[in-house]
């Protein structure tokens, strides 16, 4: 049993000519929900691409060092195969426009094999959308369009559709960003009840946020990892500055 | 105070309704010369106008475009299957890679070829088609409205295809859907109208282009043939003869012509805009 869902050793990552991740070295435990801290443009949204590479989108990035996901050394596998496993939630809600709800979430589970027929697609579909907490909002409308929802709907429909892949590992990129406290808080009581079957690796703005879900908190500053450890440890005696302030919303 | 701003906002409101106004009269008075001048031949001639040759210099009646009208529909039928496939796919190419050698390449044919004026692009074929086949013919017309309208192809579909929003292609690879099947099944649904619109702006440019004809198509008028290798007619061939034409039925010939073009545009246009629904982000 691996019980490291990530492990990243001298991590560096450029992008054009500008340093964006530097020396990064992490190791993220399977089955918690480990917080990446920092403030804005410290290269969260950069580190969460490079586990999924996802940063291969970006042309003339470059990624150094070693890391290993899901037992994968990612560097040397078909990034394709290894998305498999991978789920991620994105910063603005981004459900495919041109699909309904239910097309949404059964696409993710298409690609991956996880469906054998119609029945079981519909069960997973189901399975997802109430995992996400979505499910008693659209039981009825599954064959809507996403404009039709709110925005924190779609975004709990884009967690719905990462989980149908059944991935072992989540990716959520500052989900509650751009939604209202009430979806946000929904989406957090579902993140915190998934931790039991994937790895969940949460980027976040808010301190507040990072003390009610997470196990354990890394702080990113300036693309480099300033401080990491067990949530509680690093809220009651943060060892570093940076930290503070962060902690203190000064940053 | 509060006044004066409603004041300068009535004022800018009005100057924009006139300049509208100014810029789009010439288009309505286009439109509506070619529809009322037009219609009437079509009208008197009937059914005729479709399936009768053109008339002789000196006839009474109009005669139809039949040869003109198939034509048309046979080079059209050839280029633009041709056409869209080959535009669509490059823009692909230079969309998915941008940085690659070949895209560059692609990219820079393309707004090299969008430049070279038509009639040049109809000697090149007349010289490398024509002369060697020794005849005219639809299947060298055909080839020369491809090598026009390809570049316009392209620049649409890319064009469309860019405008895509990143954050789907990022949602499709975070699902590890492969970059053809993001493609297919996600970027090109997502601008399906852009799409059919590309493919409408594509056919318009066949269907109206004139001067990649003169010297490939061949101009033959005196029957009807379908054999990709005879020589052929075209709509807009025939109202620049007939509008040339010293015969004042011909011109009207012409006119009939004219107006059936733009009737067809105006109907494939609102069908597909009617079918093809848009995709609301």
């Amino acid at each position: 049993m691996n019980l490291l869902a990530v492990e990243m050793k001298n991590v560096n990552v450029y992008i054009g000519n500008r340093h964006i991740l530097k020396d990064v070295t992490l190791k993220i435990p399977s089955n918690t929900v480990f917080v990446i801290m920092g403030p804005s443009g410290s290269g969260k949204t950069t580190l969460l691409r490079v586990i999924n590479r996802l940063i291969d989108l970006i042309e003339d990035a470059r990624v150094e060092g070693y890391v290993k996901v899901l037992g994968f050394d990612i560097m040397k596998s078909d990034p394709y195969e290894l998305r498999k496993y991978i789920g991620m939630v994105f910063q603005i809600p981004n459900p495919f426009p041109h699909l309904t709800i239910y097309e949404n979430i059964a696409i993710a589970a298409k690609i991956n094999g996880v469906a054998k027929d119609k029945k079981e697609l519909d069960n997973i579909v189901r399975w997802a959308l109430e995992k996400a907490m979505l499910w008693d909002e659209v039981r009825n409308r599954l064959h809507d369009y996403p404009h039709q929802l709110s925005g924190g709907q779609r975004q709990r429909l884009c967690l719905a559709r990462a989980l149908a892949m059944k991935p072992k590992l989540l990716l959520l990129d500052e989900p509650t960003a751009n939604i209202d406290p009430v979806n946000a808080r929904k989406l957090e009581e579902a993140i915190v009840s998934l931790k039991d079957e994937v790895t969940v690796i949460m980027v976040t703005h808010s301190p507040y946020q990072a003390a009610r879900v997470a196990d354990y908190v890394a702080v990113l500053y300036d693309g480099k990892v300033v401080e990491q450890g067990p949530a509680q440890q690093l809220f009651l005696r943060p060892s570093t500055e940076i930290t503070q302030k962060l902690l203190r919303g000064e940053m | 105070m509060y006044n004066w701003r409603k004041l300068i906002d009535k004022l800018f409101t009005y100057m924009v309704i006139a300049v509208s106004i100014v810029a789009i009269s010439p288009v309505i008075h286009l439109i509506i010369t070619v529809l009322l001048n037009g219609t009437m031949v079509i009208v008197k001639t009937g059914i005729n106008f479709f399936i009768s040759l053109p008339p002789t210099p000196f006839s009474k009646d109009f005669g139809g475009i039949a040869p003109a009208i198939v034509g048309s529909l046979l080079m059209t039928f050839i280029s633009l299957p041709i056409t869209i496939v080959l535009g669509l796919f490059a823009a692909i190419l230079t969309t998915e890679f941008p940085k690659n050698t070949i895209s560059i390449v692609i990219d820079t044919i393309a707004k090299s070829l969008a430049s070279i004026p038509t009639i040049a692009v109809s000697m090149i074929v007349y010289t490398i088609i024509v002369v060697p086949m020794r005849s005219f013919s639809a299947l060298a017309g055909s080839i020369a409205l491809t090598i026009v309208s390809l570049p316009y192809a392209y620049t649409y579909f890319s064009t469309t295809l860019r405008s895509v929003p990143f954050i789907y292609r990022e949602a499709a690879f975070s699902i590890a859907m492969s970059r053809w099947s993001t493609v297919l099944k996600i970027l090109i649904p997502v601008v399906r109208r852009g799409i059919v619109t590309a493919i409408l702006m594509t056919l318009v440019r066949i269907l109206g282009e004139t001067a990649a004809l003169l010297f490939t198509a061949g101009r033959f008028r005196n029957g009807v043939t379908i054999s990709p290798l005879a020589p052929a007619d075209a709509i807009p061939l025939l109202i620049f003869d007939f509008v040339l034409s010293p015969y004042e039925i011909w011109r009207q010939v012409a006119w009939g012509a004219s107006a059936l073009l733009l009737l067809s545009y105006m109907v494939i246009f609102f069908t597909v805009k009617f079918l093809v629904k848009e995709v609301k982000l």
